[in-house]
């Protein structure tokens, strides 16, 4: 439920009163409803003052704390019903930038708009935001009725309209049958679902989660990242998700910010992160990658220690400039010696240095002849044909496979 | 763990406290107990005496009333402080923490005096109120009660803060942010996440507090006037001025029971939370 104004969320209030039975799917059905339409009006009655189009716009918004920057001017904006995903290190601004949106601190310049509002000097509670901690945030006297209730006691629903959505939410979250538990007598996983619970219950314009998965195991942090996914598509609602696991992000996301040192390293789809990234900070961060630095050589080609010549995609800059590219490890092919390449395909000769059996897949170094270290990645064979320290190989991976990066 | 083991480290833990509550504090315990019954005849006619007497019970009525005035009002004053010290840095709690614990270092003697000499007739603060308005104003806040509540309470807000600050610095600082996010006012969140879970250290607060107040004896005897006698001054009464110690102990051991009937839902009660 968005902050509306009073008058019209005891109208709402009300309508819900009016519905003859309420009971069962018909109270189910009014919560859904009354969602829609709230979110809806909001919808209708932005549209005048600005661009609604987007769900969250940041303008030029930064935080500094004295000099230290941890936020620099940035620029986002999250179109609506988007799932977007906060990636990086720690101390990257991440959490800087979510809590700005969230309102816990107030950013040092520009503005924050979402659906069109100016919400930059709104405090957290009329800002209609849904957030999901890392450490649940439960509250640990209350059952979990009581925490899921709290958002709409907050806002003065009654009590039938709170039965009601309350238990839609925790039938979304497949928490049914454990309203009277408290949060210590639940798991982890089952804690932040009533935290999901707790921020679907009113309908946030936009559902921000903490790194929710932070601190449950590997195969929870899975199955809940897939329920996490059908819920953003069932409920259509904007997701702002912040993490630092990048699989997580990639498996998720509509669109990706990476960011690094307080600042965006690149926004795009997971697609265009990982296959062409812009910069060697995010080729590094995301995946595995070859770095190979050298000169452009005009010509498609580049030239690199050894004397060896690459080919790499047409390149704008000047002959003799500076050139980085990156190919992925399972673009990289280790080939016998005897086997033939075609063109476009760059060769070096080399020896494996070692190799790192991770079940699927398996990591191998090799040491070429001209210095450069490359790393391939290929899926597993049994002992006997994997490669083994000390072989002679060919590595080989073609141009097309090669991103040019920014420095 | 071993079930065995530990009961022995439990025995070696606890024994000097056994062993000193055997052969120190219970001897003359006992032996007040033995004198209130009039030795090996266990008569309890000296309770049914004292229990009609109305000096007794005007005096178990003023020690309620003045436990109970005395706690309700740092409950609140020692409330309010651990807001403020779970509000500030660590390192600046514990300098307000040192402060506000000083006078518990401070022996109750000296407190006593140091409040005649602020609020005697001729005190620091009635001096100070003459010299403002240019009276002679001789406001008494001694040997009544308010000089009794105004003793007591002193000697029992520090005691109060401690359980409640430490209640207070044990809510997640994201439950708050959560709730705020949520749409909840201050006021709300104040309610419903601050006093709900403080309130274990409230209540523990509260019952210590109260029950080292039903045995005061000091702060009524010097602070407080002859209407403000507790049970303890009675004991005193009855010990050294009538000489009469039977009663002297009967008076003794019903205000142990009354203690220990609210002290030891207090220990249970902790005993529970703790398993």
């Amino acid at each position: 439920m968005m902050p509306l104004p009073r008058e019209e969320r005891t109208q709402q209030v009300a309508r819900d009163d009016s519905r003859p039975n309420g009971l069962g799917e018909d109270v189910v059905s009014a919560a859904r409803s009354n969602r829609r339409d709230g979110s809806a009006g909001l919808v209708a009655k932005n549209r005048s003052e600005n661009d609604p189009k987007y769900a969250i716009e940041l303008k030029d918004i930064s935080k500094y704390f004295g000099s230290l920057a941890a936020l620099h001017p940035t620029k986002l904006a999250v179109n609506r019903g988007e799932f977007l995903t906060l990636l990086g290190p720690s101390g990257s601004g991440k959490s800087t930038l979510l809590n700005l949106i969230a309102g816990g601190s107030g950013p040092s310049t520009g503005s924050i708009f979402l659906d069109g509002r100016d919400i930059t000097r709104m405090p957290p509670r009329e800002r209609g935001i849904g957030m999901v901690f890392q450490n649940y945030a439960l509250m640990p006297h209350m059952t979990v009725f009581e925490n899921v209730a709290y958002p709409l006691r907050a806002r003065h629903f009654d009590r039938s309209a709170i039965r009601a959505k309350v238990t839609e939410a925790l039938d979304r979250v497949g928490l049914r049958g454990l309203e009277d538990r408290k949060p210590r007598q639940l798991s982890g996983g089952q804690q932040q679902r009533v935290g999901i619970a707790r921020c679907i219950v009113y309908a946030p314009a936009i559902i921000m989660m903490d790194e929710p998965l932070g601190a449950l195991d590997k195969n929870l942090r899975e199955q809940m990242q897939g329920e996490i996914k059908r819920l953003h598509k069932d409920l259509g609602t904007t997701f702002i998700y912040v993490t630092h696991d990048q699989e997580e992000a990639l498996n998720m996301s509509d669109r990706i910010c990476l960011m690094s040192l307080g600042a965006i390293a690149q926004l795009g789809t997971p697609d265009d992160l990982y296959f062409r990234p812009r910069s060697r900070f995010v080729a590094e961060f995301i995946g595995e990658s070859n770095i190979i630095t050298g000169r452009v050589e005009g010509n498609g080609r580049m030239l690199v220690s050894g004397n060896e010549t690459f080919l790499v995609p047409h390149e704008k800059r000047s002959t003799g400039s500076e050139l980085t590219v990156m190919v992925r490890p399972e673009r990289v092919r280790i080939c016998g010696s005897a086997e033939s390449v075609t063109t476009g395909e760059n060769v070096l000769d080399g020896e494996v240095v070692g190799t790192a059996f991770v079940g699927g897949t398996t990591r191998v170094a090799i040491q070429c002849a001209n210095g450069l270290h490359m790393t391939a990645k290929m899926m597993s064979d049994r002992l006997a044909t994997r490669p083994a320290a000390g072989d002679q190989v060919r590595v080989c991976w073609s141009s097309i496979d090669t991103v040019t990066l920014d420095s | 763990m071993n079930m065995t083991s530990s009961i022995r480290a439990t025995a070696i833990f606890m024994s000097p406290a056994a062993l000193i509550a055997i052969f120190i504090v219970m001897p003359p315990l006992l032996y007040v107990v033995y004198t209130s019954v009039n030795g090996l005849a266990f008569s309890l006619d000296l309770y049914a005496d004292v229990v009609a007497s109305k000096l007794f019970r005007q005096t178990l009525i003023t020690t309620f009333v003045i436990s109970g005035i005395s706690c309700f009002v740092s409950l609140v004053l020692g409330f309010v402080v651990a807001l403020h010290l779970a509000s500030q840095p660590a390192r600046r709690r514990a300098i307000l923490l040192g402060l506000v614990l000083l006078p518990l270092w401070t022996s109750i003697l000296v407190k006593c005096f140091a409040f005649m000499v602020l609020l005697g007739r001729e005190g620091v603060i009635n001096s100070i109120l003459s010299w403002a308005f240019d009276a002679h104003i001789q406001l008494p806040m001694i040997l009544n009660r308010i000089g009794t509540l105004i003793g007591m309470i002193n000697w029992q807000v520090p005691l109060v803060v401690l359980p409640i600050l430490a209640s207070l610095l044990a809510i997640d600082e994201a439950v708050y942010r959560a709730a705020s996010i949520m749409g909840a006012k201050p006021a709300r969140i104040f309610w419903t996440v601050t006093v709900r879970l403080s309130l274990p250290g409230v209540l523990a607060g509260l019952l210590s507090i109260f029950v080292m107040s039903l045995g005061s004896f000091m702060v009524p005897a010097l602070l407080g006037g002859p209407k403000d006698l507790m049970l303890s001054n009675l004991v005193d009464y009855y010990s050294r001025q009538v000489l009469d110690w039977p009663r002297a102990s009967t008076i003794s051991v019903i205000l142990f029971a009354i203690s220990v009937s609210f002290a030891a839902p207090l220990a249970l009660w902790r005993r529970s939370r703790r398993i």
